[in-house]
């Protein structure tokens, strides 16, 4: 069995803090514009820089991740490829890490609260990352007016009016971001205690941790706004302190439970393009592997010869197998059965 | 050693499709069953055959280790649990490494979908829907020694061939008691059975 790559994995992660910490010091203008309140935020998101790095590297280093990894990428880079399908890429893209259609496929319901979440959570993400690292600064344009211009790394983006709703939008971004989480969130720690096959098999740390985690944010987030609002500040310094240590603790474990799939999702898309390329290549005959008993088309020639690959580096001695649709695999088996175990099921 | 587990009998099935029927009201894959139940020799004899996930131990579930997004979880009881919602990427790996021809697999929901043994009901305690319902005994939920109790002269094997390599599973085949070599995980080269031809080796198309 393959080891991990635990000291180059430490390495590359480690050189991906680092170039992190030095976009937050160039990006806020020598810390000019760095927030020191947020200290602990951007000290969590190097700590983050470095959780993902690490466990990625770990990942693609398996066999499986490592092929797919590789046929992913060589087909999203081809010259070719983007000659011949321009849009391919954007395309998928778009309908699965944007719009998830493939949850859709799953349940309507479910699909819907994942979008709370996911748009909810970059959103927030657009937000808070820039703000903490001193990258997002909000001047006013003069000393008496309304008039507020919004810089990114000192360097004026756009001016806006603070009472307009432009203003009010920007002001109250991540209370909208808490809003649509809390929805999604709603429903899924609904359906955690109720849809039996949600149920099944669920455990604690993976399953309700990450949406606990999500709750604590918002809520505490709105919190820090109704205390200002209707409190005078009231707690705020508590609440602050409360929503600090949820969204640090979040972050941190980010790369090690149920929110890698962040991460490992747009896999999905080097999968797809890798299929789709081969299809495009040739007619579907010449690329299409089919059954090697029944003629049923299985999956793409070179998605088999990559699998049948992978399976040589496992050392799963049985890859010609996976040249038979399953049907035909578990027909063959009943066949032998039939022929040698129990001689006509006698 | 063999905890509790299903033991499949081919030679006791009379492919009536209750299984199929009773999979389908499994709370984890409502609507869909996980179960296949094919007729090997179809039109010449009645044989079927059921096939649930065999949950491989020995080399350990092999759809497990060709996901590339590790998004099939082996529970410490060694059930091979279907893949994670969450993680599963629709690349088809499991469905066409399984040498069992057990994952399916919905495209558009990029979604696996496969045998958990019922883990609702089996970590609970209960039998599995398919061995539940089977009228014959083909499928029997149970440790071996009752199933041995019921049926004196029978042995199990839990050793299946593919070419040279021999997978071990959690889930077991009733054979004849005087066998101890693998059972046949298929023949790739079988050109007859019960003395008739096997498709492309002469039988009619």
């Amino acid at each position: 069995m393959l080891r991990p790559p635990v000291g180059r994995a430490s390495v590359v992660a480690a050189a991906v803090s680092v170039l992190l910490v030095v976009a937050i010091v160039l990006g806020s203008r020598g810390l000019r514009d760095f927030d020191s309140a947020l200290v602990p935020y951007a000290v969590a998101s190097v700590f983050l820089a470095f959780g993902v790095v690490y466990r990625y590297m770990v990942w693609v280093s398996a066999p499986a991740a490592r092929r797919l990894f590789r046929e992913g990428w060589r087909s999203a880079l081809s010259w070719e490829n983007l000659k011949r399908s321009p849009t391919a890429l954007p395309k998928m893209i778009a309908t699965y890490l944007g719009f998830q259609k493939f949850l859709g496929a799953r349940s309507h319901a479910r699909w819907a609260a994942h979008q709370l979440i996911f748009w909810g959570c970059l959103l927030a993400a657009a937000i808070t990352f820039p703000l903490t690292w001193g990258w997002f600064t909000f001047t006013s344009s003069s000393a008496a007016g309304p008039g507020y211009e919004m810089r990114l790394w000192g360097l004026k983006l756009f001016g806006f009016d603070s009472g307009s709703f432009l203003g009010w939008a920007l002001y109250h971004g991540l209370d909208l971001a808490a809003v649509m989480v809390i929805g999604g969130v709603g429903y899924f720690l609904w359906r955690r205690v109720r849809d039996r096959a949600a149920t099944t098999g669920q455990r604690f740390g993976y399953d309700f941790v990450p949406l606990l985690a999500l709750l604590t944010i918002s809520v505490t987030g709105l919190l820090l706004t109704f205390s200002e609002m209707f409190l005078h500040g009231g707690g705020y310094e508590f609440l602050a302190i409360l929503h600090m240590a949820s969204v640090v603790l979040t972050l941190v474990y980010l790369p090690f439970g149920k929110f890698f799939h962040i991460v490992q999702r747009p896999a999905a898309v080097g999968m797809q393009l890798f299929k789709y390329t081969a299809r495009r290549k040739g007619s579907d005959a010449e690329e299409l592997q089919a059954c090697r008993r029944c003629g049923q088309p299985i999956d793409t020639v070179a998605a088999v010869d990559n699998l049948r690959a992978t399976m040589r580096d496992l050392r799963l001695g049985f890859d010609e197998w996976a040249e038979y649709c399953p049907r035909c695999k578990r027909v063959l088996r009943g066949s032998a059965y039939l022929a040698t175990v129990k001689r006509g099921f006698k | 050693m063999l905890g509790r587990t299903i033991f499949i009998d081919p030679g006791r099935c009379i492919g009536c499709q209750a299984c199929v029927s009773a999979c389908r009201e499994c709370d984890s894959h409502r609507g869909k069953s996980m179960i296949h139940l094919d007729y090997p020799d179809e039109g010449h004899t009645v044989a079927s055959l059921p096939t649930v996930c065999m949950h491989c131990e020995d080399p350990v579930a092999p759809c497990a280790e060709v996901c590339p997004a590790d998004a099939i979880l082996i529970t410490a009881d060694g059930v091979v649990q279907e893949a994670d919602p969450t993680r599963c990427i629709g690349c088809a790996n499991c469905v066409n490494a399984c040498p069992f021809g057990v994952p399916k697999i919905d495209l558009d929901a990029k979604l696996q979908m496969k045998c958990n043994l019922c883990y609702d009901r089996t970590s609970y305690g209960l039998a599995p829907m398919c061995a539940t319902v089977c009228p014959t005994g083909a499928l029997f939920y149970g440790t071996v020694e009752e199933l041995q109790a019921e049926r004196p002269g029978v042995d199990v094997s839990t050793m299946f061939a593919f070419g040279a390599t021999t997978v071990s599973t959690g889930v077991a085949m009733v054979v004849p008691s005087d066998r101890r070599t693998p059972v046949p995980g298929g023949m790739l080269n079988l050109i007859e059975v019960n003395g008739r031809p096997t498709p492309g080796n002469g039988a009619e198309a």
